[in-house]
């Protein structure tokens, strides 16, 4: 049967892909290069969790769903998710792959667990995945994704219970899959940043290094706090926080933190956190 | 520039509400168009003829012709989509941004981040 093995919250802006690709061609902004080095062991760690698949629980910025029909909770089933066009065309960088099986598995565990998925069968993806991906993995991409795509533009926003609920249920949807596979949950969004109104560039590093400071061990007491503190305090967008909710609640109340870093670019707070499972062991050596 | 309050009440954030959500409807439509590479062409031919395609009002198309990104997103656009039209048009988030905050790109540019500090109460 499949398994869970470790989880990743992590931030994703525009600027991050892009910079990722002026950087590697002319050497990195120092404000990026930063970045670029935190995640360095970002991407060690989730190369020693050695994982099969990933289910990444991210959001769409209006760059596939549109407002004619505004999913609150959506699945990508498909065996390949296409680069969007946010508007200035495509990055260089490969589909990403995904595993039908997987996504079919998945989504009738969650609607059978009371989550009303919609279905996306031609899923293409923008920066929410695409602007970190290539800080932790390196093309052709190495693992297969099922994407799971939340409402972050219209109100009324799902809930952090409800989000908490999500990860549960993704869990056990993962345990009940008949394929040794080894996945890990990754959640990505936030952290502090409003990009729109006056308040345009607020950076809240506290709210952001507290989160990432207490994510692993108060994920209840964190999850209490309503969405509209969070934006009130981190800026509109650190709502997508509560993405990570469900990372943080697909594993094991005791998941060990084994790495988490912070830093403010520019108008985005980027974090990272890397959990894994307690009692892991390399897969060489499970069978 | 000062410090941006820890709360959420306009000019400092404008909420994509509900409201505005259907108030825009025609609004994102066009400019969420602009995902597509030909449209692009097309919008930039001929801005006007383009846009009442789309239905949009005579007021808020004359906000996309001004630029005017606060009038936009207070008309029920989506930064998220707004965003698009303006990356059409050869602009920026910073040059929506600082529209909003009332100053040049340059300045929040160097202003940012504009850090603040604040925590959640609970039971930590």
């Amino acid at each position: 049967m499949a398994r869970i093995v470790g989880g990743i919250g992590i931030s994703h802006t525009p600027s991050m892909g892009t910079e990722f690709d002026r950087g590697v061609k002319d050497g990195f902004d120092p404000r990026w290069q930063v970045w670029l080095d935190g995640t360095r062991r970002v991407k060690d760690l989730l190369a020693e969790l050695e994982p099969t698949h990933l289910v990444v629980v991210y959001n769409d910025h209006l760059n596939y769903f549109d407002l004619d029909n505004y999913p609150t909770f959506a699945i990508g089933v498909g065996s390949s998710f296409r680069q969007a066009d946010e508007g200035w065309g495509r990055r260089d960088l490969p589909d990403i792959p995904g595993d039908v099986d997987w996504g079919i598995h998945l989504t009738k565990h969650l609607v059978e667990n009371e989550f009303d998925m919609t279905v996306s069968q031609d899923l293409s993806i923008d920066h929410g995945i695409f602007s970190w991906l290539p800080y932790v993995l390196t093309p052709p991409w190495p693992v297969t994704i099922t994407p799971v795509a939340v409402n972050m533009i219209r109100e009324p926003l799902p809930t952090g219970n409800r989000l908490r609920s999500l990860g549960k249920a993704i869990r056990t949807g993962v345990e009940a899959f008949e394929r040794d596979d080894r996945v890990v949950i990754v959640a990505t969004g936030g952290m502090s940043h409003q990009i729109s109104g006056s308040r345009f560039g607020i950076a809240n590093e506290d709210l952001d290094k507290f989160f990432l400071e207490k994510l692993p061990t108060h994920l209840d007491e964190l999850v209490d706090v309503p969405l509209t503190e969070y934006m009130r305090l981190g800026g509109t967008e650190a709502a997508e926080l509560a993405l990570w909710f469900a990372m943080r609640a697909a594993l094991d109340p005791h998941a060990e933190a084994r790495y988490s870093f912070h830093t403010f670019p520019q108008i985005t707070g980027c974090g990272a956190l890397v959990l894994a499972e307690p009692g892991l062991v390399s897969s060489s050596k499970e069978s | 520039m000062h410090s941006p309050p820890l709360t959420l009440e306009e000019p400092g954030t404008i909420l994509f509400t509900a409201e505005r959500a259907l108030e825009g409807h025609c609004l994102n439509r066009f400019a969420l168009s602009l995902r597509d590479d030909q449209n692009r062409q097309s919008f930039l031919a001929d801005e006007d003829s383009y846009m009442r395609r789309f239905n949009v009002a005579d007021g808020v198309r004359q906000s996309v012709a001004e630029r005017d990104w606060t009038a936009l997103l207070k008309a029920g656009g989506h930064l998220q989509a707004i965003l698009k039209l303006a990356a059409t048009v050869g602009m920026s988030l910073w040059d929506v941004g600082a529209h909003n905050a009332g100053c040049s790109a340059e300045d929040l540019r160097n202003a940012s981040p504009r850090y603040v500090s604040g925590l959640p109460q609970g039971r930590f």
